[in-house]
């Protein structure tokens, strides 16, 4: 075989390595060497406003995080919103999926209406919320004005509702993308199970227990990792409703990490924050994997 | 087993879910589209109206001229278009080697490129900006296009890899001892028949790049290289809300990608059931 025909027909093995290239060069650039650069940096104190040198500190930047009160206030912030609003989409998610499994003649329209939130930018979602929760202009008051007449309240202004209102956005925005995947899931189930069990006369109460929960569980499990990590990587939605204020009070992590290191330009020590959210998620996602390897 | 008496209130209840679903994922779309509707006057009405009284058309002619939204229009669109594109030649690629070519660790391979989806992009930006920055590319398309394409691979080679084990291999061999080379056959023969899961793929990969928000904000702030969610974000002032013009920009952002997921509603179901990705 000449050159040209090795070119033009190569091995296996070959073209194997020639087509992962591509993905594996673009993960290299984009994960790989900035993970390490991300692990460098935190050692160093690099402030690209100030135009000095960097300078090698060593576990300064760490300490200085542990000590940190905005850290420690951003943490719990990425910890409340991902511990409520995980379980507040899986349950609404459920309950979305549930509902849209009945036999409607027209299926569009209600998936549709699944979709719509999913494709709707999260920064989107953050804008239309806060026009919702508006103390005076919104339709939330308004609503709560017309059914129970109680006073307006300043929900984006009082750190307690700011954060709710956030949360509340942050299910709305997420639970269809659960709804989706376990509509799916809701679909697979025979619905044999369900005559047999009629025939045995279970209620729909123990049915949805003991057959529609654990044939969902695979789904439900994929939806939680997904979802419980894009939930510590919040930032969209607190930063369109509230910039994180008042105060703090909705600072997210990820948006401490994005005002280190973009607004202040404040490499080294954002690096080392980074490090902290890595290390945070790792844990998270550990935890997962852990049960799933326990489940299989 | 129903009851003939059972068969109104089951229709009924049908109706009633229906209804929910329906009212919880249009509410918001619509409230801002009424919104854009309305005039300033009638905004700032106590207490607040659902209909606009008079519909207004000012609101959008404000949201195009107040700022440069044709301009973050376009920007959105080169850079999830072309983003797209990339994911799915480079996702193609990768999915056809490890669907189909005598790989060894194919699994593990596979493992890789979609574990690069658990890692926190917001961990990365602050290397990604320094990168960026050191190359020159803060404030162009391909600073978004790269990263943006990763953030697209995970699930594309999934859907793809996917589609192209369910092509029967023999059409390939029997393309081969036609004479086609074993590129040739991938692009006449699969490339052909794994259209509808390339389709699946590249929307998912438009959606996650018009979504997408952090990156955006941080890597291409000047005004001519924002795009829309940025752009929109970046209509209030220190202390004024435009919001029957924010209103109108949404409506004018979110109606391309409304049609899009109405039109191929069942490829986007089937593709994110087969990626199980992104929230």
């Amino acid at each position: 075989m000449n050159a040209l025909d090795r070119l033009r027909d190569p091995s296996d093995r070959t073209l194997a390595v020639l087509m992962l290239a591509p993905a594996f060069l673009l993960l290299a650039l984009i994960v790989v060497y900035p993970i390490g650069r991300l692990l460098w940096n935190s050692f160093f104190d690099l402030r690209l406003s100030g135009g000095g040198e960097a300078r090698f500190i060593g576990f300064e930047n760490y300490l200085l995080v542990l000590t940190d009160k905005d850290f420690w206030n951003a943490t719990r912030n990425t910890v409340l919103i991902t511990l409520i609003t995980v379980p507040g989409a899986l349950v609404v998610g459920l309950a979305l999926a549930l509902l849209a499994n009945l036999p409607f003649r027209r299926q569009w329209p209600v998936r549709l209406a699944l979709l719509l939130p999913w494709a709707l930018p999260l920064a989107f979602a953050g804008l239309i919320f806060a026009w919702f929760f508006h103390s005076e202009y919104g339709v939330v008051n308004d609503l709560a004005r017309r059914l129970g007449g109680s006073a307006p309240r300043m929900w984006l202004l009082e750190p307690a509702f700011a954060f709710a209102a956030i949360c509340l956005t942050i299910i709305w925005k997420t639970s269809s993308f659960m709804a989706l995947i376990l509509l799916a899931g809701l679909q697979m189930i025979p619905k044999s199970l369900y005559e047999a069990a009629e025939v045995d006369g279970a209620s729909r109460w123990q049915q949805f227990w003991q057959i529609t929960i654990p044939m969902l569980m695979p789904s439900i499990i994929v939806a939680l990792i997904f979802r419980t990590i894009t939930a510590l990587q919040t930032f969209d939605i607190p930063y369109t409703m509230t910039k994180g204020g008042p105060g703090n009070a909705t600072e997210t992590l990820a948006m401490l990490i994005h005002k280190t290191t973009i607004d202040y330009l404040d490499v080294g020590y954002g690096s080392t924050l980074a490090v902290f959210m890595f290390l945070l998620s790792l844990v998270v996602t550990g935890f997962y994997l852990r049960r799933i390897g326990r489940n299989a | 087993m129903r009851q003939p008496d059972n068969l109104f209130s089951a229709r009924a209840l049908r109706l009633i879910a229906a209804a929910i679903v329906v009212v919880n994922g249009f509410f918001p779309a619509v409230w801002i589209l009424l919104t854009s509707l309305k005039t300033e006057a009638e905004l700032v009405r106590k207490p607040i109206t659902w209909l606009p009284h008079e519909l207004v058309l000012n609101n959008y002619v404000q949201a195009f001229t107040d700022q440069p939204l044709l301009k973050y229009l376009g920007n959105s669109l080169v850079v999830a278009l072309v983003s797209t594109a990339v994911s799915l030649v480079v996702a193609a690629l990768a999915a056809y080697a490890i669907a189909r070519l005598n790989l060894r660790h194919r699994q593990l391979v596979l493992t890789c490129i979609v574990a690069s989806s658990m890692f926190p992009l917001v961990t990365l930006l602050v290397p990604i900006f320094e990168t960026m920055r050191h190359l020159s590319l803060l404030n162009t398309y391909t600073a978004l296009v790269l990263p943006y394409t990763v953030l697209s691979l995970p699930v594309c080679t999934l859907v793809l890899v996917s589609f192209f084990q369910s092509i029967p291999k023999d059409l390939e061999n029997a393309a081969m001892i036609d004479g086609c080379t074993r590129l040739g056959a991938l692009w006449r023969v699969v490339v052909p028949l794994a259209a509808p899961g390339v389709f699946t793929a590249g929307i998912l990969a438009f959606v996650n790049a018009w979504d997408e928000f952090l990156l955006a904000l941080s890597l291409n702030a000047s005004a001519s290289m924002r795009t829309l969610p940025v752009g929109i974000s970046l209509y209030q002032g220190e202390f004024t809300f435009p919001w029957p013009v924010i209103s109108a920009a949404l409506v004018v952002a979110i109606v391309p990608i409304a049609v899009l997921i109405a039109l191929f509603q069942e490829r986007v179901v089937g593709g994110l059931t087969q990626g199980g990705l992104k929230g």
